[in-house]
């Protein structure tokens, strides 16, 4: 690994670290746990198209000890939660840019996939936490909220990557 | 910018399959009128709560540090206060019928609305 391919994987987990952060203090008007913008999954998805799925996977991990190191919520359930929700939907969208970008979904169909199975990962730590399957009477409500989110998120990285200078990559 | 066939399929699918879901949830809510509200922590039913009208009822779960306050009010159930950060279950403000459920993360706190079907079914198994 080159310094400068070093510095640049730095860098997006500070702004993923930091958006994740800012995401735990914007407060939704929503009464649902778990509901969050998935702000993170830009840079998660953004690094899986420029680096592949290892390093967004890594980037991902320290995101999460980052972002809820910043916001004051590490260990607790949250943690968790976004712990088994970032890893769950990196995973998704590596394997979403692999085999199905190319073919069938552009950037903001991936991303949709990612905030959906955050949701799912989420929801099922969340049953497991509190030992009870009635939980699952949010996903719905998730869902229909991880189609708006993940369509912001999407746009984002399309919006990322025509801004992007060609030659700050390597 | 723009969407391939595949993305529209795909966002399209998950509205109707979530309005399905909500649709569903809403019209088991209006079905089944709730008659007692089961608090469990951890996963073990710790406390029960009537719900009838004119009829009120506050109890206390948890430790000194993690509490909840958990009121029954005329037929409704709802958190009145808790110490957890970030107050999700208070904000989920009351419920009333079966099977809505308040969800409390950081105490791991479920204040579950049963109906009477419900405990008949449960009775029967006892």
């Amino acid at each position: 690994m080159n310094i400068r391919r070093m510095i640049i994987l730095g860098l997006f987990v500070a702004i993923a670290g930091v958006l994740h952060a800012v995401e735990c203090w914007v407060p939704l008007p929503l009464p649902i746990p778990g509901v969050k913008l998935g702000l993170a999954n830009i840079v998660a998805l953004a690094v899986i198209e420029l680096y592949g799925w290892r390093d967004a996977l890594v980037i991902s991990i320290l995101r999460v000890f980052l972002g809820t190191l910043l916001a004051g919520v590490i260990f607790g359930p949250a943690f968790i939660m976004s712990f088994a929700g970032a890893v769950a939907s990196t995973l998704a969208m590596a394997v979403g840019c692999k085999y199905l970008r190319s073919k069938l979904f552009s950037l903001v169909g991936i991303s949709v996939i990612g905030a959906l199975v955050h949701n799912i990962a989420q929801l099922s730590i969340a049953a497991v936490l509190v030992v009870s399957s009635g939980v699952f009477w949010f996903l719905p409500y998730l869902v229909l909220f991880s189609v708006p989110t993940g369509v912001v998120t999407g746009v984002g990285v399309t919006y990322f990557f025509r801004k992007l200078p060609q030659n700050i990559i390597l | 910018m723009r969407l391939t066939l595949a993305d529209k399929v795909l966002i399209g699918g998950l509205i109707v399959v979530a309005i399905i879901g909500i649709g569903w949830h809403v019209t088991l809510n209006s079905r089944f009128r709730g008659q007692t509200a089961e608090i469990y922590k951890d996963g073990r039913l710790i406390d029960s709560l009537v719900l009838r009208s004119n009829y009120r009822q506050v109890v206390r779960v948890g430790t000194e540090t993690d509490y909840d306050i958990i009121e029954s009010d005329n037929g409704r159930v709802r958190v009145v206060e808790a110490d957890c950060p970030d107050q999700l279950c208070v904000r989920m403000g009351w419920i009333n019928s079966a099977p809505a459920e308040i969800v409390c993360m950081p105490n791991r706190v479920v204040v579950k609305v049963v109906s009477k079907e419900r405990s008949d079914i449960d009775e029967i198994a006892r």
